[in-house]
Order: C-alpha cells, then structure tokens, then sequence
C-alpha cells in the first residue's frame, strides 16, 4: 500500500484555484465593465428565443413520463448490449474475455434482457401503451 | 481453478436469493392477470419457504454441526456463505415471512402481487448484503433493499402524507447512498481492491498510527452513509415523517429491514467479523470507538428524548427504533476493547443478537397496531389504545409483552439483549474503564427514561376505559404475526444462550 501524499496533487489545486479564479473574474469583469441597459426586452425570462407564456409550474400529463421512462428500457439494452457485442468476442491479442468466461457472459445478458422483457410485459398489461 | 466452475460456484452461494428474485419477476408479470391478496400472499410465503429449503439443504448431509462447515470470507470470491451470513439469511427469511402474514390483509387486491414482489427482492437483498464480500455487491444489495422500499412506501397509500414520506425517504436515502459510495471509492482508492477481506487484509498490515488521514475520511462516510440506514443521529430525521406518514406494514419493514442490512455491512466493511487476533473494528483507525461512542450517546439519547414528546404511536415507535439503534452502537464501540480482554460476551456478538431481539419486538408491536387498526378508525394516538385489554384481552397481552421487551423488563428479548450490551460497557479494562462507564450510565439512564413513553401506552391499555368501540374481525395472519413475533421475544429472553452461541460464531470471535 502506497503512503497518501496530498502533495503530489498540487496540479489538481492549481487547476481549481485558476477555474474559480476564471470563472468569478469573467463573472466581475461582466458585471463592472459591461454597461447595464435594462431594455423590457433583455428583462424577460429566456426560454431559448420564445416569448414566455404562462407559469412554468403547470401540471403536465403523467403519459408523458410514462413514455420516457418505457424508452428507458430499449435505451439501456442498447447501452448494454454494444459494448458487449463489440467486445466479447475478439480473438488473439485483442481479446479481453477469457474464451471460456464467453459463455457465462453470454447467459448473464440473457437474463438481463429477459428482466428488461419482464418490465415491458408488465408495462403492456398494465395499459402503459393505451394513448388515454 | 477454472473460472466457469468458479463462478457458478459464486452463483450456488446465493441459490436463495437468485430464487426469491426470480419469483419476484414472476409475481410481476403474474399479478396483472390475477389479483388476490390471499393467492399472492400464500403464494409468497411457499416462495419464502422454498428460499429457507434450499438454503437449509447442504446442510442436510452433514447432522453433526452444520455450523462448522462453513468458509471463512477469502480474498477471492465476492460473496461468502460464513456464519453471519447464514445467520443473517435465517432471520431475513424469517422476518421475511412475518412480514407476508403480517401485511396479509393490509395490502389491497389489486396491489398484493407487486407489495409481494417487492418485499421478496427486499428480502433478497438483506441475504445478499449479509453474505456480501465485495463493496461492489455489497453496495448493490444495499439498493436492492432501498429501491422497492420506496416502490413499497408509495404503493399502499397516496394520500399527501404518504407521498411526503415516500419523497422523503426516496431523496435522503439517495443522499446517505452517495456518502457511503463516497466512503467506499476512498475505500478502492487506499487499497486498490474492492474484495472486503483483501482490503481489510491490507489495512492491517500498516501500523495502526501510521495510516494515512484518508482512511479516516472513508470510516467517517462509510458510517455516515451507513448511519442513515440505522437511524444513527444525525442522520434520524426522516424516521419519524416517514413512518407517519406511511402504512404500518412499510413503518414495520423500515424499522426491520435496514437495521439488519445496516449493521451487517457495518460489522462486515468495518473488520467486526473474522478479526483473526487483531482488535476488531480499528482496521480503518484507531478512533472508531470513540466514533462509535459519540453516535450511540446521541442517538439513544435523542431517540429516547424526543420520543417522550409525542402523542402519536408511529412517531413513538419510529423514536424508539432511533433509541434502540443507539444500544447497538454500543456493542461496536465496545467490540475492540472487549475482543482485547476475551471477554465473556463480545460487542459485535452482543450487537447480533439484539439486532434479532429489537426485530421481533419492534415489527410485533408494529403488527399489534395493524391488526387493530381498520381503515376507516385506524390506531393513531396513545388515546386509541385506551381500554384495549376489555376488547382484546388476548392482543393487548401480547402488546404489553413486545412493550415491556422494549423497555427492557427480565424474561424478555429486550432485557438479554441490553444486559449484553450494557456488561460490555462495564467490563471494559481499566485504562478506558471511565469513559465506558460513562457509556454504561447514560445508556441506563435512557432506557429508565424510556420507559415513561412505553408504559404510557400500556397504562392505556389496561386502565383507561376505552374512548371508542375497536371492532375489526378476527383476522389468522395478523395473529400468526403477532404471536410469532411474541414466542422469539420470550424465547430469547428465558433462553437466550443458543443464539448468543451463534451471535458468538458469527463474528467469529
């Protein structure tokens, strides 16, 4: 076990005292160089160009959630299953998976998407996918 | 060896668990074609049973004593079937098992699969964090609890309070999680290892005042994040909201449940178990007794303390559950002095055994309360309780057994167990006798304090006549419950010697 020296992790504290420093001195140079015109125009809420309509806490339909969090389950597989199909069964001196371990993993990812299966069954007879 | 037979020989150690999880997906998929209380619930007591079966079957060959055919944690395999794991996996199985008939009929038609879905993955996950000999699964067993607790929390009810108490819990648990992940990344970090025993393997063998300052930290988060699970105090505060706010059934399993896991991966991660000949629970500095003294003087006296404040009897309960955290924590902080002068009952032995007696006795009183309570006139109040012995003679009696263990009455779970804890106090050696007497004093002092707040509930139930009619129909599994609940508290307080002697084996110490 190597001895903790916080020495040798200067660089890490010269880089955070120059990123607070850049960050608070372009925050005051902002501030007290740049003029100030407060037109009604730049005084209103940015909401990426569009003219601001209504509350921003509003109720939104619970559809909506249900829909992203249901991508959530293809997003994840894919997630999973790239890495993996790229990975697993390269050959020679770029293998990174024991030969014999191939068919373990192999099954471990079975059963993953069998549980991502099971969360989509139970979505669909809950009526997740009726549009109401 | 070659890996293939390695790991499924990995995979055979939680044959349990991996049965519970998949009954648990079934019950998913099977609980949208058909909804019944009575079919889940039976349905998940067989799985449970199945569970202990296959748990208990290597052991059937070998009648002479299947404690000692147990491996001690290795540097290899990231899960370990020790003694303190099949101890641990024996009382989740059972708590597991109180908890299906005692949420029997508190659950709604339409909700019984999933509640008993979830509570199998619970269980699961207490049986995999015990067994766990990696931070990595240990960390992922640690969800495997916290995430259909929360599924739990908001299933059963939706009024406002329920959902602040799902919210609550839900954001300081994903808080205490990152302070523990924080606690263990630093962990990785001094040692370059995630396998417990490796890394406690080479914290021992740096001098104990030579380790570096960040050890410290990683002692400091491990229990912080911990702490949150057992209710230590700084880290209560959603204990009582929670429990408020929520159903008995989930107020029962969050007093049960993160206890056990909390403090197993307490003994585990901190060097409680298997300590060889070296001091345990120092591996990680030399100031975690004084840590551990620190929290369990706060944390009883606070949870004791406040408890004497309330009115309502989830809020009582979720108060004592902090206090009795507190009597725990004793036992760790105890443990390295103790193992150090062989005494006769050790700390972390003391801390198991009155890990099962709190659980029998705490999800006892909890059952007690729902199997009075109906929906419409649900026990809220020490006034609800007022008179119960003429209505139920039968349940108050066993009220008042869980009641008087909680205070800590001779004959009961509760006084073995604090007896335990509190010698270890007192025995500890003459160059730290002092501050441990001190520990001792301010411990008996909280469990004299908390017996106002107990026997004010059972001066209700016997002297006060009641304020209104309780009349809900007798109901077997909410019975079957309680009176299990009431045969381990006696049990443990008449004989406690055999589960002293594994609490013994199983930190082998």
């Amino acid at each position: 076990m190597q001895s903790f020296d916080l020495a040798t992790y200067y660089p890490i504290f010269i880089f955070l005292v120059f990123v607070l420093g850049f960050a608070v001195t372009a925050m005051a140079m902002a501030h007290l160089v740049g003029p100030a015109r407060k037109t009604p125009v730049k005084q209103m809420p940015y909401e990426s160009g569009m003219d601001p309509v209504g509350d921003a806490r509003q109720h939104f339909d619970v559809k909506f959630y249900l829909i992203a969090i249901l991508f959530l389950v293809f997003d994840v597989e894919l997630l999973f299953l790239y890495p993996w199909a790229a990975m697993a069964y390269r050959e020679g001196n770029e293998a990174l998976l024991p030969a014999e371990l191939r068919g373990p993993v192999f099954v471990v990812v079975l059963v993953f998407l069998a549980t991502l299966a099971i969360g989509y069954v139970y979505a669909w007879r809950k009526g997740v996918f009726q549009w109401r | 060896m070659n890996p293939t037979v390695e790991l499924a020989n990995v995979y055979l150690l939680a044959l349990p668990e991996i049965v519970l999880t998949l009954s648990a997906c079934l019950l998913f998929l099977a609980g949208t074609f058909r909804q019944n209380r009575h079919f889940w619930a039976m349905k998940s007591l067989g799985i449970l049973g199945a569970a202990a079966f296959i748990l208990a079957l290597p052991f059937y060959r070998q009648p002479v004593d299947p404690l000692f055919a147990l491996q001690a944690p290795n540097m290899v395999q990231p899960i370990v079937l020790d003694r303190l794991a099949l101890l641990l996996k024996i009382v989740a199985l059972i708590g597991g098992a109180v908890l299906v008939l005692f949420s029997w009929n508190e659950v709604s038609d339409d909700l019984a699969a999933e509640y008993h879905a979830c509570l199998l993955v619970i269980i699961a996950g207490v049986g995999l964090s015990a067994m766990a000999n990696d931070l990595i699964i240990l960390f992922l067993a640690l969800e495997m609890i916290s995430i259909p607790t929360y599924v739990i929390l908001y299933l059963q009810k939706t009024d406002l309070g329920a959902r602040e108490a799902a919210a609550k819990y839900f954001l300081l648990s994903v808080f205490s999680t990152g302070l523990l992940l924080f606690g263990f990344s630093y962990l990785y970090g001094l040692c370059g290892t995630t396998n417990i025993t490796a890394l406690l393997d080479g914290l021992r063998s740096t001098d104990a005042g030579r380790l570096p300052l960040i050890a410290l930290v990683a002692l400091v988060m491990v229990v912080a994040g911990l702490g949150f699970k057992i209710t230590a105090v700084p880290f209560h505060f959603y204990a009582p909201d929670v429990y408020q706010g929520t159903s008995l059934t989930s107020a029962a399993l969050l007093a049960f449940v993160p206890k056990v896991a909390g403090f197993a991966a307490l003994l585990r991660v901190l060097d409680f178990v298997w300590p060889g000949n070296r001091p345990p629970g120092v591996a990680l500095g030399t100031q975690a007794p004084i840590l551990f003294w620190i929290l369990a003087a706060m944390t009883m006296t606070v949870g004791n303390v406040l408890a004497l404040l309330q009115d309502n009897l989830k809020r009582i309960l979720a108060y004592s559950s902090v206090a009795h955290a507190g009597y725990m924590l004793i036992g760790l902080a105890t443990a390295p002095e103790l193992a150090h002068q062989a005494a006769a009952v050790g700390g972390g032995q003391a801390v198991v055994f009155y890990l099962v007696s709190y659980g029998a006795m705490t999800v006892g009183a909890f059952a007690v309360l729902a199997y009075l309570s109906t929906p419409q006139a649900p026990i809220e109040t020490v006034d609800d309780l007022a008179g119960v012995s003429r209505s139920h003679p039968a349940v108050a009696l066993m009220m008042a057994i869980f009641l008087f263990s909680l205070i800590g009455m001779p004959l009961t779970a509760g006084f073995a167990g604090k007896f335990f804890l509190f010698l270890g106090a007192l025995e500890v050696r003459p160059e730290q006798a002092v501050l441990f007497r001190c520990l001792a004093l301010i411990a008996a002092l909280n469990a004299a304090a908390g017996a106002w707040y107990y026997l004010r509930i059972i001066a209700a139930m016997y002297l006060r006549t009641p304020l209104r009619a309780i009349d809900k129909p007798a109901t077997w599994p909410g019975l079957a419950a309680i009176a299990v609940c009431a045969a381990i508290t006696v049990a443990l307080g008449v004989y406690p010697t055999p589960l002293l002697q594994a609490a013994k084996a199983a930190v082998g110490q």
